[in-house]
């Protein structure tokens, strides 16, 4: 690990100043806030301004998003095979349980597919990574939630509530049906309370390791004893609840869920606990000290935790444009790959086992973070494998989906997804065009500049330039193939 | 310059003339550096080094080493068990399956070790979930960020030792969790037919040519930056030499056509070039045999068994035995009852097999019990995971495994 540490910036968490706005910093925003900076969408950010972007890209109500209706179909037919199955022997259960599972997973991928078709829309970028960001912090699984409807439930809920306050999504987030079998609420009970959401709850969703006790998440788990799902509907069972007094951080009383969540915002780790992890998400993988965070944290807490207030503050900051934090933020894999396409102008390979296979070569599978901490994202996303991996990526984005290795359903799923008007599945010659220049170097220059976030050296442009001027189809293939595959656009 | 290890001969020459200023440069590939500054230690060839086998899916382990003169075995599985005359005996109760001749031969020799009915407290029968426990050695109830073997690497590397030759290597697509480590270390990742033609050349520019006309020479570069030109260098260098290694390689065994035995075929390769990688991860998938496992159990364990028998006969050949110790594993085994398809479901523990020329025995652990509560009832494991990596790490590795595995754990006697 290198270790070299940045400058202190200087900067403040303080609105940047109109006139500092310009091209430099509609990049940076774009590529932090987005998947990548794309020429038309950079200019008009800077004719808009910041302010008028930003309420584009965070706007006053969130945006919904249709999933496949193949999530719907697999929701009617769990409920159908569970009632068929209520009073059945226990080795039938175990069957359909497993054959809804396989199901499940096929239909997660596909609604992953048709995720990453939305999200790469510069127009849903910058929303939707919000959300993946949310998904992040509040996370379930698909290992172990196992229905795919469940998972769109929870993205769904994450989604109404992006940008409202934050306790009520962590509310929200109590009651969606994924939580309440990612974290074992399902299976609590007011003798033995389990303690798996509670914990996380301080620890992973509002205040952070070290600002609660053992007694804090015994007493809180008595509160959430009760949260049900039952064929994916969340049911208070207020018979099974443990109404009794407990006593949460210090405030006693007969708490329910809610009441607890409430306490756990009124605690002064919770203004500081979520702006520190959007660094982390947006700015720094190194991440803040405490004392750097203090004005966002307390701006954020002066908004009642308006979640819209703390972006708009946080990618309207002269921090976030500081100097010492452009281009040098390791892309995640979900980025990389939507990045590229947007770079290329091309829409995500609607096959799993090349596209999703990819991504999760590349270390990250859309509905199914690693364990319960989230993705660990920074240098931990690089190695000689995941390298390959991109580079594959690279490759399938300019090359198009290699046609002798496709089978039938692969074909079926290009078609399908053509005739919804989705494609191109490789950059045409107008998209390339648009860096063209009569004098090759000048289109080296072009290139290099959208696509990369430092200036390239001499020698670099040289390497480019000398390729373009051979003013073959496959130089230029491999001048694409080059930039897209140095060092530095891992970085934005 | 005689003692530079040769790949940075080959960088110097592959790169051109920007070398002079490019070796001093923050983006020189760190074992370019190291050399220079004359702190690389000198490989130390006679290190034992430790090849680990994933057979992924979940190997049914009652139809691997059976035990076929139980009744209550042939009970419980009607179609799928394995008749008296066709088993391969390897004592009076126990036997391997008909397609293991090549390791019931290795058995009798003394260079394979069963450890029998291996598993842990309070299975898990998710595959992802417990190859994780399997992979981080952890708990079922704990979640580990990292890996047994990354815990073992954190132990005994400096953690900042990029060298051309990486300290772990797979042979699979995605990197094995139980390389998941804190410190940074070279670990190398390959297909498993890599190196299997000979390499197109194409009208490419050369990767190498690339890197050093992107190099940024600028020493303020973040650190980021920094990271990311030297991982993918070290990445370049390295696939370079293993292409290399692998391309010159003249094995001494007859291996089969299977992709993994090229996926052993290369580790062999990587041993005899005297890599200093001290752990190497192959894996063998296609174990999840829910339906008419019989055939499909059989072509795996003849994969199996000719693999690695052809690997062990290899590393004989090339005197590399005393060097080389390889363990199998699988996430969990199966249950004892066969189900409706003529196949077998997710279960607990399983035996696992240990191969080399320094065992101390070849029968390990405790016999399952099958004389079961009830008949979908799965198998109480009798010997934990963790001993047999503590084994590993103390006894081959050498290296402190109470400390890589955060608890301790009994050793086992075959080592």
């Amino acid at each position: 690990m290198v270790t070299q540490t940045l400058p202190p910036p200087l900067a403040s968490w303080n609105p940047l100043p109109v006139e500092s706005w310009d091209v430099d910093h509609a990049r940076h925003l774009l590529r932090r806030a987005g998947w990548s900076a794309q020429p038309d969408q950079v200019d008009r950010a800077v004719d808009e301004g910041l302010r008028r972007t930003l309420d584009r890209l965070f706007p006053r109500r969130p945006v919904g998003w249709q999933p496949p209706s193949s999530v719907g179909e697999l929701e009617n037919e769990i409920r159908a095979r569970f009632a068929e199955l209520r009073s059945g022997p226990r080795e039938d259960r175990q069957k359909v349980r497993n054959e809804i599972r396989q199901k499940s997973r096929a239909v997660t991928q596909k609604m992953a597919l048709a995720w990453m078709q939305h999200a790469h829309d510069p127009q849903h970028s910058a929303f939707e990574k919000w959300v993946l960001f949310l998904q992040d912090i509040y996370v379930v699984g698909e290992q172990k939630v196992a229905n795919a409807a469940l998972l769109h439930r929870h993205q769904a809920t994450l989604r109404r509530h992006a940008l409202g306050p934050a306790p009520l999504l962590t509310k929200a987030v109590s009651r969606s049906p994924a939580m309440v079998i990612y974290l074992d609420l399902q299976g609590s009970r007011r003798a033995q309370p389990n303690e798996n959401f509670a914990r996380e709850l301080f620890e992973l969703f509002v205040l952070g390791e070290g600002n609660y006790s053992e007694t804090d998440v015994k007493e809180a788990a008595r509160a959430f004893v009760g949260y049900r799902q039952i064929e994916g509907e969340f049911r208070f069972l207020r018979r099974q609840a443990d109404l009794g007094s407990k006593t949460v951080l210090s405030e006693s009383g007969r708490l329910e869920g809610d009441d607890v969540i409430d306490i756990a915002y009124r605690q002064p780790a919770a203004r500081s606990f979520l702006p520190a992890e959007m660094v982390r998400f947006y700015l720094t993988s190194d991440g803040l000290d405490d004392a750097a965070l203090a004005p966002l944290a307390n701006y954020w807490h002066a908004h009642d935790y308006n979640l819209r207030a703390l972006l708009h503050r946080f990618f309207g900051s002269e921090m976030f444009y500081a100097e010492s934090f452009r281009g040098n933020y390791i892309k995640s894999p979900i980025q990389f790959l939507l990045g590229l396409n947007q770079d290329l102008g091309t829409d995500p390979l609607p096959v799993p086992r090349f596209t999703l296979n990819n991504l999760r070569g590349m270390g990250q599978t859309l509905f199914n973070p690693p364990n319960v901490r989230g993705w660990v994202g920074g240098q931990a996303w690089i190695n000689s494998t995941t390298l390959a991996a991109r580079r594959n990526a690279v490759n399938l984005a300019i090359n198009g989906p290699p046609n002798r290795i496709l089978n039938a359903d692969d074909q079926a799923a290009i078609e399908q997804a053509e005739a919804a008007g989705i494609g191109p599945f490789s950059p045409t010659a107008e998209h390339l065009e648009q860096w063209g220049d009569s004098d090759p170097a000048a289109t080296a220059r072009n290139a290099a500049m959208h696509l990369l976030p430092h200036p390239v050296p001499a020698s670099g442009l040289n390497l480019i330039t000398q390729l373009l001027r051979r003013g073959r189809r496959e130089s230029s293939r491999q001048a694409l193939q080059i930039l897209l595959s140095v060092p530095d656009y891992n970085l934005c | 310059m005689s003692d530079l290890p040769t790949t940075r001969r080959e960088f110097l020459h592959h790169s051109g003339a920007g070398i002079g200023l490019l070796a001093f440069s923050s983006f020189a590939p760190a074992f370019l550096v190291n050399s220079v500054r004359g702190s690389t230690p000198i490989p130390e060839r006679d290190r034992s080094i430790l090849v680990l086998v994933q057979l992924a899916g979940g190997n049914d382990g009652l139809n691997t080493v059976v035990p076929y003169t139980d009744d209550h075995y042939h009970r419980l599985r009607p179609n799928l068990g394995l008749k008296h005359l066709e088993v391969l005996p390897i004592d009076d109760h126990l036997a391997l399956h008909p397609a293991c001749g090549e390791l019931h031969d290795l058995f009798h020799e003394g260079r394979l070790s069963v450890v029998q009915n291996v598993g842990y407290p309070n299975p898990n029968r998710s595959h992802f979930r417990s190859s994780e426990i399997w992979e981080t050695a952890s708990d079922a109830n704990e979640f580990s960020a990292t890996g047994w073997l990354g815990r073992y690497l954190d132990n005994t590397c400096d953690g900042t030792g990029m060298t051309d030759q990486p300290v772990a290597l797979h042979v699979s697509p995605e990197t094995p969790q139980a390389f998941n480590a804190d410190k940074v270390h070279s670990v190398f990742g390959m297909r498993p037919n890599q190196g299997n033609t000979r390499r197109q050349r194409e009208r490419r520019v050369d990767p190498m040519t690339i890197m050093a006309a992107f190099a940024d020479d600028d020493d303020a570069v973040h650190p980021n930056q920094h990271f990311l030109q030297q991982t993918t260098m070290n990445a370049l260098v390295t696939e370079r030499k293993v292409m290399e290694v692998i391309g010159a390689y003249r094995a001494q065994a007859t291996y089969p056509t299977s992709s993994f035995a090229r996926s052993l075929h290369n580790v062999a390769a990587m041993i005899a070039a005297g890599f200093s990688t001290r752990v190497y991860f192959v894996s063998l998938g296609g174990f999840d045999t829910h339906a008419n496992q019989a055939d499909l159990h059989q072509r795996l364990l003849r994969t199996l068994s000719q693999g690695l028998a052809a690997f062990q006969n290899d590393l004989i050949a090339h005197g590399l035995q005393d060097q080389v110790l390889t363990a199998t594993f699988s996430e969990f085994g199966r249950r004892p009852a066969e189900n409706q398809s003529r196949g077998t479901d997710h279960g607990t523990a399983a035996p696992l097999f240990v191969m080399g020329s320094k065992l101390q025995a070849t029968l390990v652990g405790r016999t399952p019990n099958l004389d079961l509560p009830e008949k979908q009832a799965d198998l109480q494991h009798t010997t934990d995971f963790r001993s047999v990596y503590a084994t590993l790490i103390d006894r081959w590795l050498e290296a402190d495994a109470d400390t890589v595995l955060g608890q301790k754990f009994d050793r086992l006697g075959f080592l």
